[in-house]
């Protein structure tokens, strides 16, 4: 089943006295429901503008936008639209309102109009989901930079959506703080069945989606799992993305000759190909 | 001597106090004029306290800093001459622009120090051709800007007012792959340029492998290396040890040589691995085109 369908997407931003300019170009996008695609694209891509179409926070100019065949252009369906689709941004600071995890984390069931019982239920759930219930009454200005996107992941879980759509979460933070929210996203996708869209500059990230979409100046340059886009090192490069290390270095050999696979994601695979090459522990 | 120095610096948080936090335990550290020295750790090593003592923004429990081999608190009152010839770019720089044009955040420090309009004019204009900002744009907000160009603003912010030593604390954090390498880029294009020492602070091992001179490895409030980059990366299970993630690449030295390859000491670019490989994939096989 589908969760989002953009059709036609065309989006502008308007300026009272220059001409407007396009970002999102007749884009025909479909994701799964419990899929988790990774969302690449240089800055100025159209990627964060596609992303807030995804809950109704930006409305096309042209074409349409489907979370679960609703319309975000309808505006009697947006708070169903904003249920279903969950928004997690950059900076985990800009996100926290509350001075205490689990207010924070019950100001979205809070404001859906949630009976006091079940806000207690959902937050207690959302903070095991995250790993964070330890940290219930604590501030969350004292917290590491990945514990506070954590909690504001909870803080969307509480409202129980069934989509979560993440613009860079992870772009501010040290590398464990990476690694938690990561395997936090990671585990709701698989575990939960959350249909995951994330947004990273991390080619690391990307690569352990189940499909990863590139984005360049407002299309969709490249739609694949990610061995099959990251596979395409020179195209990539060319719109100024980085592909993995092992994936560039069997990229490299191979150009001199050498024949690798040209579908190396992860390190392991890298020595297994080499070793194999060389023919040592077979 | 060196141009910059700590010996046996040591500062504790909050001390007295149940919340008592030694950050750096007789840290001692000498900088040369003119390197790129890349600091690397976890969070909580202690680097960015390290670095807030190198320009006098904290001051030493115990221990001393050395600029020119003169403590810089030696005379407390001229700490300020310590922050012009030491300039600090702080993490998330753009956050700091507040001027009208990009032209008056840039001339802010020189202004402050007392300099001619003349001079101030001069300043702002080599800097922000230093990080290759055009004339056009001096004459905008910074509002305006996009998040590499506001970055770069902030960075020519500090360059404009030449200080000797310039730190930058993740200059790269939160950028795409192309205005990352561009900011690396740039730093190094400075350094060259004017010979200023340059000390970066970096979660990215990749970013510090490829324009370090030196690294610096900050743990638990010590220091555990500092040595060429091609020297700490030889060392990538210690780096591992302490929870830093060494380059992909070096990872796949690492259990090349694991898994009975003889690769000889570790690479930490793609480029180093690709041309160590070579010779040893065609050597010795006849599967060579």
């Amino acid at each position: 089943m589908e969760m989002l369908r953009t059709e036609n997407l065309r989006f502008q931003y308007e300026y009272e006295e220059e001409a407007p300019t396009l970002v999102l170009d007749d884009l025909n996008l479909t994701i799964e429901e419990g899929s988790f695609v990774a969302l690449l694209g240089h800055n100025g891509s159209g990627k964060s503008t596609l992303a807030k179409h995804f809950n109704a926070i930006q409305l096309p100019t042209g074409g349409r936008v489907l979370v679960r065949d609703m319309d975000t252009a309808d505006e009697s369906l947006c708070l169903k639209i904003r249920q279903t689709v969950g928004m997690v941004l950059q900076n985990p600071d800009n996100q926290l309102v509350s001075t205490i995890v689990e207010e924070d984390v019950a100001f979205g069931p809070e404001n859906l109009g949630i009976p006091p019982a079940e806000i207690a239920q959902r937050v207690t759930d959302a903070l095991q989901l995250v790993g964070m219930e330890a940290y219930r009454d604590h501030a969350p200005h004292k917290l590491s930079g990945g514990q506070k996107q954590r909690v504001a992941i909870a803080g969307i879980l509480a409202m129980q959506p069934d989509c979560l759509v993440l613009d860079e979460p992870t772009a501010m933070l040290d590398p464990q703080g990476r690694k938690e929210v990561l395997e936090t996203v990671r585990r709701l996708n698989r575990e939960r069945g959350m249909t995951v869209v994330l947004i990273t500059h991390y080619m690391e990230e990307a690569a352990q989606a189940d499909r990863v979409v590139v984005m360049d100046d407002g299309h969709i340059l490249r739609d694949g799992t990610p061995k099959e886009v990251f596979a395409c090192v020179e195209e990539l490069r060319a719109v100024a993305l980085d592909v993995p290390q092992p994936t560039e270095l069997c990229h490299l050999l191979r150009k001199a000759g050498i024949d690798l696979p040209s579908d190396v994601l992860t390190v392991e695979e890298c020595v297994d190909a080499l070793l194999k090459y060389k023919g040592v522990g077979e | 001597m060196s141009l910059l120095e700590t010996r046996d610096l040591v500062y504790t948080y909050a001390p007295r106090t149940p919340f008592e936090k030694t950050a750096l335990k007789q840290v001692s550290v000498a900088i040369e004029e003119g390197e790129l020295v890349g600091v690397i750790g976890h969070t909580g090593s202690g680097k960015s306290t390290l670095i807030q003592h190198l320009n006098g923004l904290l001051r030493p429990t115990a221990g001393q800093v050395l600029l020119d081999g003169k403590d810089i608190w030696e005379e407390p009152k001229k700490i300020r001459a310590v922050r012009f010839a030491v300039g600090m770019v702080f993490q998330y720089p753009e956050h700091q622009l507040f001027e009208e044009t990009v032209y008056k955040d840039i001339a802010f420090g020189p202004k402050n120090q007392g300099l001619s309009e003349e001079k101030i004019d001069s300043r702002v204009r080599e800097a922000a051709k230093a990080v290759e900002l055009s004339d056009d744009l001096l004459e905008k907000s910074p509002f305006e800007l996009s998040g590499g160009q506001k970055r770069r603003v902030a960075i020519a912010g500090v360059m404009a007012m030449r200080p000797r030593i310039l730190i930058l604390d993740e200059p790269t954090a939160g950028l795409d792959p192309r205005g990352r390498d561009r900011v690396l880029r740039l730093i190094r294009q400075y350094r060259d340029a004017h010979n200023t020492t340059v000390i970066l602070v970096s979660h990215s091992m990749e970013d510090v492998a490829r324009i370090a001179d030196r690294v610096l490895v900050m743990n638990g409030g010590e220091v555990a290396m500092l040595d060429t980059a091609a020297n700490v990366f030889s060392r990538g299970e210690e780096l591992t040890e302490m929870g830093l993630s060494v380059p992909a690449v070096t990872r796949i030295w690492m259990e090349l040589r694991k898994r009975g390859l003889d690769v000889g000491e570790n690479v930490y670019t793609v480029a180093q691995a690709a041309e160590r490989l070579l010779p040893l994939l065609k050597g010795g096989d006849a599967r060579v085109d």
